[in-house]
């Protein structure tokens, strides 16, 4: 004879990732560090902000570098002679707490006070992941059109900083930047939104203090 | 493409769950997805329709519930349902259905919650 049972599971894989997510917040906290998670679409300069980061910001600097195949970037990082782990996504998307904390293994955390753990470009789907970071930079760039932020809204209502990269070229690829930027506010209205251009250095001194405010707090 | 880890990970729940209540058969399988998720419920039904194949979930009815999404307003302190602006749930833009605000938290609509499962089993087995 057989008979019908019904189980209750109740397993929430956004709750074991956020849940994964905190643990990864308190081992950073337990050794000082204060991380950012840098979101954004390819090509919008995320990597070479960070780059910019380090050689501009008096922190000790470690960076983890997340992508489909990540030995590029980790490759470019690790030219500053600073702690750096590579993390290959292969086919997904966007990292997740569980990698994230594997990382942490890899990473001299006592050494660092500032870790930048670059994301997978993609405006999508690192949106539903946190990984356990302090604040969550996303950067996009004018040339990915001045309509990213309508098309994109839950990254940028979840986003702490917000980095418009590229200005100096909105003009020759029609993008209107301050579109851009009123867009990111009606859906995030306290959100920091700053315009910059690695090109010309505008907003690379706000973004940084930006940062450090964030540290101090 | 997260619909795959997503799915790979709800069945690796499931299984789990049924093989320590002794099922012989999986007959349901219910799962809650947030409508502010990133994720596509007819993608995340193709990936599982896949990946249960030669499993005990094989065959299992999957049904997929989609969780309305509910705010905090911090502009008016309205607490409920939100007002979605597209019905686009990739677009979704959610505002106070009260005072307009688009400053708002979300409370609810970011599930991706295993719920329950039926199963079919020995008669006799102990309940795990």
């Amino acid at each position: 004879m057989h008979k019908i049972a019904e189980v209750e599971i109740q397993h929430d894989i956004m709750v074991a990732n956020s849940k994964l997510a905190g643990k990864n917040q308190k081992i950073l906290d337990d050794a000082d560090v204060f991380s950012v998670d840098v979101l954004g679409a390819i090509g919008s300069g995320k990597t070479s902000l960070i780059e910019t980061l380090i050689q501009k910001m008096d922190h000790n600097i470690g960076v983890i570098a997340g992508d489909v195949i990540s030995k590029y970037d980790a490759g470019r990082f690790e030219q500053y002679d600073i702690p750096v782990v590579g993390l290959n996504t292969g086919k997904e998307c966007h990292l997740d707490a569980h990698l994230v904390e594997h990382a942490f293994g890899d990473l001299p955390l006592d050494s660092i006070d500032l870790l930048f753990i670059e994301n997978v470009g993609n405006l999508i789907c690192p949106v539903d992941f946190d990984l356990g970071s302090h604040i969550r930079m996303v950067v996009i760039s004018v040339s990915e059109g001045d309509d990213t932020v309508e098309k994109h809204p839950l990254i940028f209502k979840n986003a702490d900083l917000v980095v418009i990269n590229k200005v100096d070229i909105a003009d020759a690829v029609g993008a209107d930047q301050d579109k851009m930027v009123a867009d990111v506010k009606i859906l995030n209205p306290d959100v920091k939104v700053i315009k910059s251009s690695l090109k010309t250095g505008q907003g690379l001194d706000e973004i940084i203090s930006s940062i450090e405010t964030f540290m101090k707090h | 493409m997260h619909e795959l880890s997503m799915a790979d990970a709800m069945v690796k729940t499931v299984l789990d769950v049924a093989e320590k209540n002794d099922a012989t058969e999986v007959l349901e399988v219910t799962i809650e997805i947030g409508k502010l998720t990133m994720l596509n419920p007819e993608q995340l039904k193709f990936l599982l329709d896949v990946l249960v194949e030669n499993t005990l979930l094989e065959g299992a009815e999957l049904n997929i519930v989609e969780v309305p999404v509910e705010i905090n307003c911090n502009e008016c302190e309205y607490t409920g349902a939100a007002n979605m602006d597209d019905s686009d749930h990739y677009l979704a833009i959610v505002e106070c259905p009260e005072c307009g605000e688009r400053n708002v938290e979300i409370t609810a609509g970011r599930e991706c919650n295993v719920k329950n499962i039926k199963i079919e089993k020995e008669e006799g087995d102990e309940d795990a």
